[in-house]
């Protein structure tokens, strides 16, 4: 497999950390389709690394495979040291420290804002309501929401919802956040608001895995970024190696297509 | 499915500021209502006077027939309390009032500190008397009946017409629209205009009491109906102000306490109407309630004394000690060592259990002596009830000689509906489980009992399964119907759970798990919720349909309110033939039950529809 790896244009305080997640030849089937074919690629702590690609890429399928959403078939993936194997417990480890956003949201329509941040926290972390619901207003505050708590689901905007859907991931304090197209489903006015809290959360050195069509979100705060078609990882390197200067033909027909 | 007017009622007692309401059209008077709804154009005219005509030709024949001469209403009336509670004693009727009047305290505490019930227009409850009113004039005067009933039931349609129109012209048209009357005003009211029309108008007095027949048509009605349901008004009405102007605390404190009244009043009503009424009061008083006292009272200081702070290992030695001392008194009862109360060893065990909590409750008095008083509470509500049940005779359902009537009837629907829900729900959970056993058994199961008529599986457990029982143990007609009832009606809450179930959208079980919950967290807290939200018009429905059809029970034998309405009433020989009257009366009081669900139903949808807007 040809991937022209720019890791040596990240810098060297990058390449010095640990892992966090180490993906080696993943292989994922559905039915005769091949929709991962020996995905490679490692996330250091503390990363942000964006997935690009046309649909039906690869992209979503590779990162719900990180948190066992789906069964990976062939290779191995290794999250915080922890191998995802069939384990139960393993996977339950991995996924109380993996948080995932979704494109649809996936609010819990029938709890109120504050519950659907809570629930995990009090039930799986076995947090006392205290101490769940005071870091559910302070997370709520950090996404501009706090007076929405005892709101449901369906009465707010979607960009509301989203930001809710982030705040019930963070809750659970986890070392990796996955977002699978966070701002698709939204509406233009509300993809900025949306965005504008993921960047905080980089900033704040979350380990983050971002697939998502947002070019100018990619540029600004990817460390590195990389890019993927019919389950293969094309192209690796940093924002200015991917837009600038890429290598491959095919990153540069997608760029092409998209700018 | 929806009310016909949606934009009159309002949700959750919210009303509407009239500012914020938009212009409306001045509303129409009647005579131009009617012109503009029913006379509009000359086909809609025909079509008005054409079926008008044939819905007055029907009520007519209703009304010819209820007012007939040959109906013999007073054999219906005299009945009541044979149609209500069949041979129930006479001199045990209070337990019946003191269920009736729990109920009541209930309902009325509940709608008062839940703040029940929706806002009514002015201008609707106007159109409700005047089309009453209207329809009443209407088909009792094309009656050509001439009795005496008729006579009054024209005055009581003239004088609602009246209201109405009074209503109507008497407010303003801003006002008529602005003006709401909250629905537990109107059904209180309701409710106390009833009870006291008890003490003034002559309903007649018709009874059947120690063998004497009483039937006086122009007196007031009996002493034993006016009393007992004067008081149920007032205590409904009372609770429902007390529950109303509750300061907020104490609401809080008492919503959970009157949910779990709610959940166990079956329970509770069974017993107090069950029990043996040969109570053997020697026996309460010389050792049921010293025994109760010396539990509340000395375990209480010893739970006391163990929450003591930094008592440490010696609380935890002494809660096992106790436990193991519980555990020997069961051992020995088990194999016949020597006599001792059930009461007693189970109020041991709980007292071992509680032990072994003390340390939790460890810290300041006040802490401490919440665990004593939940100690004393816990016991006294034991107490009662093993007392209460601790009979010989109340372990058995006297089915044939003390239930029966509606309160048959009520008790084989509700048993019923409370055994067969949670059954139903796991059956619903099983066929959608992953393990193949669960879904073949829960599968094989449902489509077994679906197959079978209601009428077979009736007729099947009321003759059988006492032949699968061990020896020396039976069960009466009653139970082994509701055991039937509920095996049948819980594999059709399964099917309509499982709709449910699947309704649910794959990212929340995603969401769900990439949260971490387990698969128990995710079914009790994400999925079963919204999956029963969505199945609660087909549930509901289930509901109803069991509730009418524990009718049939009266093909196996038992004594429920259609039989005795079209069986034994007929056959008194007072009273020979007096059918149909019997059957229009159980008809409204059917009518009144399924209709007051489905009301209920849709009420619930709209207010648990918040999460899905």
């Amino acid at each position: 497999m040809s991937i022209s790896d720019a890791t040596t244009a990240v810098s060297e305080e990058l390449a010095s950390r640990d892992d966090m997640i180490v993906c080696t030849g993943v292989d994922k089937w559905y039915g005769d389709f091949q929709a991962l074919k020996g995905v490679t690629a490692t996330v250091k702590e503390q990363e942000v690394v964006v997935v690009l690609g046309p649909s039906g890429s690869g992209k979503s399928t590779w990162i719900r495979c990180i948190n066992r959403l789906e069964q990976h078939q062939g290779g191995s993936i290794v999250v915080d040291g922890v191998e995802l194997t069939n384990d139960v417990r393993n996977i339950e480890k991995i996924r109380s420290e993996v948080g995932m956003v979704f494109q649809q949201f996936n609010l819990f329509p029938h709890l109120t804002v504050r519950d659907n941040v809570t629930l995990a926290p009090k039930w799986v972390k076995k947090q006392p309501k205290d101490q769940a619901e005071d870091k559910a207003m302070e997370l709520l505050t950090q996404m501009g929401i706090p007076e929405q708590a005892e709101k449901y689901p369906g009465q707010l905007s979607g960009g509301q919802q989203q930001r809710v859907a982030i705040a019930r991931s963070l809750a659970m304090e986890p070392r990796v956040m996955l977002f699978d197209e966070p701002t698709s489903a939204l509406d233009p006015e509300m993809i900025k608001e949306v965005l504008d809290v993921m960047k905080d959360l980089a900033r704040s050195g979350m380990t983050m895995i971002v697939v998502t069509h947002e070019m100018g979100f990619a540029r600004e705060v990817a460390d590195r970024i990389i890019f993927m078609e019919s389950g293969e990882i094309v192209e690796v390197g940093t924002p200015e190696h991917f837009f600038t200067n890429p290598t491959e033909d095919r990153t540069k027909l997608f760029l092409s297509q998209i700018l | 499915m929806e009310n016909s007017q949606p934009s009159l009622t309002i949700d959750d007692g919210v009303l509407p500021q009239a500012a914020a309401l938009p212009p409306e059209e001045p509303s129409l008077p009647p005579g131009e209502w009617i012109k503009k709804n029913l006379f509009s154009t000359p086909f809609n005219a025909v079509l008005t006077v054409v079926f008008g005509a044939i819905a007055l030709f029907f009520i007519d024949l209703f009304v010819d027939f209820v007012f007939s001469e040959e109906r013999r209403w007073n054999g219906t009336a005299t009945n009541l309390r044979l149609l209500m509670t069949q041979g129930y004693p006479e001199s045990q009727y209070i337990r019946i009032w003191v269920s009736v009047g729990f109920l009541a305290a209930l309902t009325g505490l509940c709608s008062g500190i839940w703040n029940a019930g929706d806002a009514v227009s002015m201008k609707r409850i106007s159109t409700w008397f005047m089309s009453t009113g209207a329809f009443g004039i209407i088909a009792i005067a094309l009656s050509p009946l001439d009795t005496g009933g008729k006579t009054t039931w024209f005055i009581a349609s003239a004088v609602s017409l009246a209201i109405g129109l009074a209503l109507w012209y008497g407010l303003g048209d801003q006002k008529r629209r602005s003006t709401f009357v909250r629905t537990p005003y109107l059904i209180y009211g309701a409710i106390a205009a009833i009870v006291a029309s008890l003490w003034v108008v002559p309903y007649g007095n018709y009874t059947f009491s120690d063998g004497v027949l009483t039937n006086e048509p122009d007196s007031i009605v009996a002493f034993t109906t006016r009393w007992p349901w004067l008081v149920m008004a007032f205590i409904l009405i009372g609770t429902y102000i007390a529950g109303r102007f509750a300061p907020a605390s104490a609401a809080r404190v008492f919503k959970p306490i009157l949910i779990g009244l709610w959940v166990l009043s079956p329970l509770i009503i069974v017993w107090v109407i069950l029990r043996d009424p040969e109570l053997d009061w020697d026996h309460v008083i010389s050792t049921d309630i010293p025994m109760a006292l010396g539990f509340i009272l000395i375990g209480g200081a010893l739970l006391y004394a163990l929450s003591k702070p930094g008592l440490g290992e010696i609380g935890k030695l002494a809660g096992f000690g106790l436990l193991l001392f519980a555990a020997f008194h069961w051992l020995a009862a088990f194999f016949g060592w020597y006599p001792m109360l059930q009461k007693a060893r189970l109020s041991f065990l709980f007292l071992a259990l509680f032990a072994m909590a003390a340390a939790n409750f460890a810290g300041d008095r006040r802490t401490r002596l919440q665990l004593v008083f939940g100690w004393g509470i816990f016991m006294a509500v034991l107490h009662y009830f093993a007392t209460m049940i601790n009979t010989a005779s109340t372990l058995e359902f006297r089915g044939d000689f003390f239930l029966g009537g509606y309160a048959l009837t009520l008790f084989v629907s509700v048993m019923t509906l409370m055994l067969s829900f949670p059954l139903g729900v796991m059956l619903a959970l099983a066929r959608t489980s992953r393990l193949p056993i669960f879904r073949l058994l829960s599968t094989v199961y449902i489509e077994a009992i679906r197959g079978v008529p209601l009428i077979t599986i009736l007729f099947f457990f009321s003759v059988v399964l006492n032949l699968f029982l061990p020896n020396g143990m039976s069960v009466s007609e009653t139970a082994a119907v509701v055991t039937g009832y509920t095996l049948f009606s819980a594999a059709y809450l399964a099917e309509n759970v499982r709709g449910g179930l699947q309704s649910i959208r794959r990212g929340q079980f995603e969401a769900a798990d990439a949260l971490g919950l387990t698969g128990s967290q995710r079914t009790g807290f994400i999925v079963l919720p919204q999956a029963l939200r969505v199945s609660i018009p087909p549930l509901v429905g289930q509901a109803i349909a069991t509730y009418k059809e524990t009718s049939l029970v009266a093909i196996v034998g038992l004594n429920d309110l259609t039989r005795i309405a079209n069986a034994i009433i007929p056959a008194q020989s007072e009273f020979l033939g007096v059918q149909m009257e019997n059957l229009i009366l159980i008809s409204f009081i059917y009518w009144v039950g399924a209709f007051s669900m489905s009301k209920y139903s849709q009420k619930l949808e709209r207010r648990l529809g918040v999460g899905e807007r």
